[in-house]
């Protein structure tokens, strides 16, 4: 076949070998409509097209192809014969080439459509983290309650949670006599110390400690012996602030409050103080603020009052003060404290405060 | 209290409405609950601060409402219509024990008439919570809420001797009260007697035996005032609480004992009929001395801010009853009257005038400070421990500090507690108020099994949380208690991812192991240790010490043990950590400093051996940073593998080693030689192979 096909005429060889081309690409001919598309085609089936078509390529334009072959040829082609060979043999490997080209370059185009189309992800699956925690409601309002005193100017502090009776009774000018020492209302352990009923012992440390001047605020535990129920617990959270300094009056104590009550509930919030009793203050005044739900016209939240019960205050009692070491002649302090809990309650709306210490991981995981 | 609208206003004359007085008595400190408009009347009822016995009583309130519209008070007068016989010779009164009963008076009236109380007494108790009983009675009872001084009515008839004696019970001694329980006296309790035998428990509740009944025609009155402590004393042990009690144990008047019984003799005389006798037997052997206190009126000034006028003061101090003359212009000097027992200081007298005046009268600002703030100087580190252990999917519990008695034994608590002498280790309540939890813990982890069970009560079995808090236990020395600052950690259940319905995998011990690492990391601590260790309340084999660097124990870790899983039926796998957070956050912070970076390349090799399951990594990398190989910058945990081609006692542990000079480039060679010598040297130390 081959000794045949020498023997024939170089044309003839060319325009075999260009017939022969198309025929093989006729699987290849729907590549070359730049309007058609492709329809029904795979990625891989359309890589594997590529391929064939390489291999198409190396066929009928490689140095072995029938078209090289020919050209070499160009021997026998008679001289004023061979200037229309070559343009022959050129224009027919145009034609191949393009017609390759055009097939590859719809191909091409067509495998990098696919590919991003079988590798996209889908965006909207969430991002690989674990499931994070939560802090506890009272970390969180106590943790914001001490930086808006640290900016302030107040130390914050902590002491003993057991308490030896001086602490938490005699110095703050509780009377032996006063119903709160009785194991009614207090802790007490075995050996005759009290649960601290209020961090009003700490103050007594801290000027025990620091003298006068002094400002701080003092966030802790505190127990006292209430049945849990929806509005009681027998350990909560309470701040108590001190400011001992010369010359410090009611007006700085209502200025503070007032500072701080706008701080957590708003600027509009207003707060009222009333005359009240405390054995560790005199004068002594508890303190109410404007309802931050309805503004003061009255809603479930402030029982239709308009104003919200948060905690007592007043002036540090001399007999306060001199039992912390403190010189009442030259200086005057005030002192107010609240609960946490209760600041808690409000601000989320609890129902029921025993919540805060069952660590439910569905109540915990609502806060933020 | 329970206060009536229209009584108020029979001894004031205010024209303030029911909610205008609530407003004002509000804002003078008697705090106003409610106001329930009645018919023809309101009832306020007030909150009365424990420090103002003077205000359980309508005059009392009234004074205060004549201060705040600057009226003046109308007080009821006192003067029988008829009087006859001198007391003295009908009965008498004798105080044996006058350190409980400074004063005590007795009145009689004789030919009464018992029968129910006209309408419009009966009325009047009715609207403020009482409930009539006879005419004497509740006219006793009308005096009390109009004056505030408790008085009792005998049936003098029924006196034994027809003589009251007011006496210490003897032990043991039984009195019959009006509530028809028949009560066992102790020694210290103070009685009125008659001629025999107890018939009324002072200042508490009479006795049934000398009650006022039908037939009685002959009353005595007694007006008394008995010491406060004794009252409350008595009335605490018998479990009792009557409006005669409430009034003695916060402190009566003493001077009000007589015009309160003049007025309850006139009533009687006028509602029940008879004729009282003309004087009381009024035995008060050594009166109350007035107090008085030195008043400088820029006290008020320098203690309030406000600026009150004199004259105001003055209206204000005489409303209240307080005499004052001014000694100089700076000071004056003030006699509180008897009713007003919280008076004891000047700024007691500062408080009246300003709560008057208006606390709403008082600037705000804040003081001047030259101060800085400072938070606690651990509190920023235990932020970041929070904040870190959060951010690894815990969450933070808080639970109360007292628990159960029964756990301790199970647990082993952090270094700092082991005691000596564990039966007195631990510090207990004399009262606890939630049955059987009267133990201040001395570890957290109960609390966080409790927690635990909980949530898996609920239905959610994966949880994670951390505490931090402080635990107690007796010092040895007879001090005070120790207490610490905790941290504990517990997890059971999936290793939850955000988002995802379902857990990859379950948490396990090197997630738990993890997270402590990362807080203290946060913290910038040096690295904690663990080493495998036999601990109380966690499974064997699974537990580790918590070590600091320096070797001081800390701690525990590891995977709870069955027993303790039982006791709080909890049927998974749960992992729980403890340490001493005190001791922790006293460990110096690692100082951050540069290190040059390195200017020649390192190298690394992979290296597996096959060892016994019982060597530990850290034994592993001890040993490779003793030998001390030159230019070896440590080793690595690649990876470890255990099971399937492998001997069951041995596992397959990979390690990666870098080698790196400061000084050159190191050949091939002897990096190969170096670790050829490394490899050498375990597997002779640690009979293993090659892997």
């Amino acid at each position: 076949m081959a000794e045949s096909q020498s023997q024939e005429d170089p044309t003839t060889q060319v325009e075999a070998a260009s017939k022969a081309f198309e025929h093989e690409f006729e699987r290849f001919a729907r590549f070359t409509d730049p309007s058609a598309a492709v329809q029904g085609l795979t990625l891989d089936w359309a890589e594997s097209e590529q391929h064939a078509l390489a291999q198409l390529r190396t066929r009928h334009l490689g140095k072995k192809s029938a078209l090289a072959i020919c050209k070499k040829s160009i021997g026998r082609v008679a001289p004023e014969g061979r200037a229309a060979f070559g343009q022959l043999v050129q224009r027919r490997e145009a034609e191949i080439i393009s017609a390759i080209e055009q097939a590859e370059t719809k191909l091409k185009s067509h495998i990098q459509s696919a590919r991003i189309q079988r590798e996209s992800i889908d965006v909207s699956l969430p991002g690989r983290r674990p499931r994070s925690g939560h802090l506890h409601p009272i970390t969180l309002l106590r943790e914001r309650l001490e930086d808006i005193f640290v900016a302030l100017g107040y130390a914050i502090e902590d002491d003993r949670e057991i308490e030896t009776d001086f602490y938490n009774f005699d110095a703050l000018n509780i009377p032996q006599n006063h119903p709160a020492r009785a194991s009614q209302d207090t802790f007490y352990t075995t050996n005759g110390l009290a649960l601290r009923s209020q961090t009003s012992t700490v103050q007594i440390h801290a000027m025990q400690r620091r003298g006068a001047p002094v400002r701080m605020i003092a966030p802790g535990r505190v127990f006292r012996r209430d049945t849990p129920d929806p509005t009681h617990n027998p350990m909560f959270f309470q701040v108590e602030g001190l400011c001992v300094d010369r010359g410090i009056t009611m007006a700085h104590l209502k200025g503070t409050v007032a500072e701080l009550l706008r701080r957590m509930f708003g600027s509009r919030t207003v707060t009222r103080f009333r005359p009240s009793y405390f054995p560790f203050t005199e004068p002594s005044a508890e303190f109410d603020f404007s309802c931050f739900k309805c503004g003061g016209s009255g809603c479930r939240i402030c029982k239709n009052s308009g104003w919200i019960e948060l905690g007592g205050s007043g002036m540090v009692h001399p007999h306060v003060l001199r039992a912390a070491g403190v010189d009442f002649d030259e200086f005057s302090g005030f002192a107010f404290g609240f609960g946490i809990d209760r600041m808690v309650g409000l601000m989320y709306e609890l129902d029921d405060i025993r919540l805060l210490f069952e660590n439910d991981v569905r109540f915990l995981e609502q806060f933020d | 209290m329970l206060i009536s609208y229209n009584w108020l206003r029979e001894l004031t004359g205010t024209i303030l409405s029911p909610l205008e007085l609530r407003e004002r008595l509000t804002m003078v400190g008697l705090a106003i609950d409610a106001v329930e408009e009645k018919e023809s009347d309101a009832v306020l009822d007030v909150e009365i601060p424990s420090n103002r016995p003077d205000c359980l009583s309508h005059v009392g309130i009234a004074r205060e409402v004549a201060v705040v519209v600057s009226g003046k008070l109308r007080p009821p007068s006192g003067k029988p219509a008829r009087s006859e016989g001198r007391s003295t010779d009908l009965t008498s009164v004798e105080i044996r024990d006058p350190d409980l009963c400074p004063r005590y008076a007795a009145r009689l009236v004789r030919g009464v008439r018992i029968s129910p109380s006209p309408a419009w007494l009966a009325k009047r108790l009715e609207e403020i919570g009482q409930r009539p009983i006879n005419n004497v009675a509740d006219i006793t009872n009308y005096v009390l809420h109009e004056l505030g001084q408790p008085l009792h009515a005998f049936d003098l008839a029924k006196l034994g001797g027809q003589r009251i004696v007011v006496r210490r019970a003897t032990a043991g001694e039984k009195l019959k009260t009006l509530d028809g329980v028949e009560r066992t006296l102790g020694a210290n309790m103070l009685v009125i007697a008659d001629a025999e035998r107890p018939v009324a428990l002072a200042g508490i509740m009479g006795g049934e035996d000398s009650e006022i009944s039908i037939q009685t025609t002959e009353v005595l009155i007694e007006s008394a005032y008995f010491n406060p402590d004794s009252v409350r004393q008595t009335a605490r042990k018998l479990g009792m609480d009557t409006e005669a009690s409430r009034r003695f144990e916060r402190g009566a008047d003493c001077e009000n004992v007589l015009r309160a019984q003049n007025r309850c003799v006139e009533l009687i005389c006028e509602i029940a009929g008879g004729v009282a006798t003309e004087d009381a037997i009024d035995v008060y052997p050594s009166p109350l001395p007035a107090r008085s206190i030195s008043f400088r009126p820029c006290r008020v000034d320098s203690l309030t801010s406000l600026r009150v006028a004199e004259t105001e003061m003055k209206r204000i101090l005489t409303g209240l009853g307080i005499a004052h003359t001014e000694e100089s212009s700076a000071v004056w000097k003030c006699v509180p009257p008897s009713w007003r027992i919280d008076i004891e200081r000047e700024e007691d007298l500062v408080e009246e005038i300003a709560r008057h005046f208006g606390y709403d009268k008082i600037g705000s600002e804040l003081p001047p400070s030259n101060q800085s703030g400072e938070h606690q100087p651990k509190e920023l580190k235990i932020r970041k421990l929070r904040r870190t252990l959060q951010a690894l999917g815990l969450d933070e519990a808080i639970n109360f500090s007292f628990i159960e008695l029964a756990p301790d034994n199970q647990l082993e608590l952090i270094p700092e507690f082991h005691a000596q002498d564990p039966e007195h280790a631990f510090v207990t309540l004399k009262n606890p108020i939630i049955e059987h939890q009267g133990r201040m813990r001395p570890t957290l982890i109960p609390g966080l099994l409790n927690s635990l069970r909980h949530n898996l009560n609920h239905g959610i079995r994966s949880v994670r949380l951390f505490e931090t808090g402080r635990i107690f236990a007796e010092s040895d020395s007879g001090e005070l208690p120790k207490e610490r600052e905790a941290l504990a950690l517990i997890a059971t259940g999936g290793a939850l991812e955000a988002n995802r319905a379902q857990a990859p995998r379950e948490t396990d011990f090197y997630d738990l192991k993890g997270s402590l690492e990362a807080a203290v990391a946060a913290m910038n601590r040096a690295s904690l240790r663990f080493t495998k260790a036999h601990v109380k309340h966690l499974r064997e084999g699974q537990s580790a010490r918590i070590l600091l660097a320096d070797g001081t124990p800390l701690g525990s870790l590891g995977t709870l043990g069955e027993r303790i899983s039982d006791a709080y039926k909890l049927r998974q796998l749960v992992y729980v950590a403890e340490l001493d957070l005190s001791r922790l956050l006293d460990v110096e912070e690692l100082p951050v400093q540069y290190k040059p970076l390195p200017r020649y390349p390192s190298v690394v090799r992979d290296l597996t051996i096959l060892v016994d399951r019982q060597i530990t990594l850290g034994e592993l990398l001890h040993t490779i940073e003793g030998r001390q190989v030159d230019d070896c910058r440590g080793a690595q945990l690649v990876g470890t593998y255990e099971g399937a081609n492998i001997p069951e006692d041995r596992r397959a542990i990979t390690l990666r080693i870098e080698y790196r000079s400061d000084e050159r480039t190191l050949l091939n060679e002897e990096i190969e030689d170096r670790h050829r010598g490394l490899i050498d040297s375990l597997l002779r130390q640690y009979s293993a192979q090659l892997h």
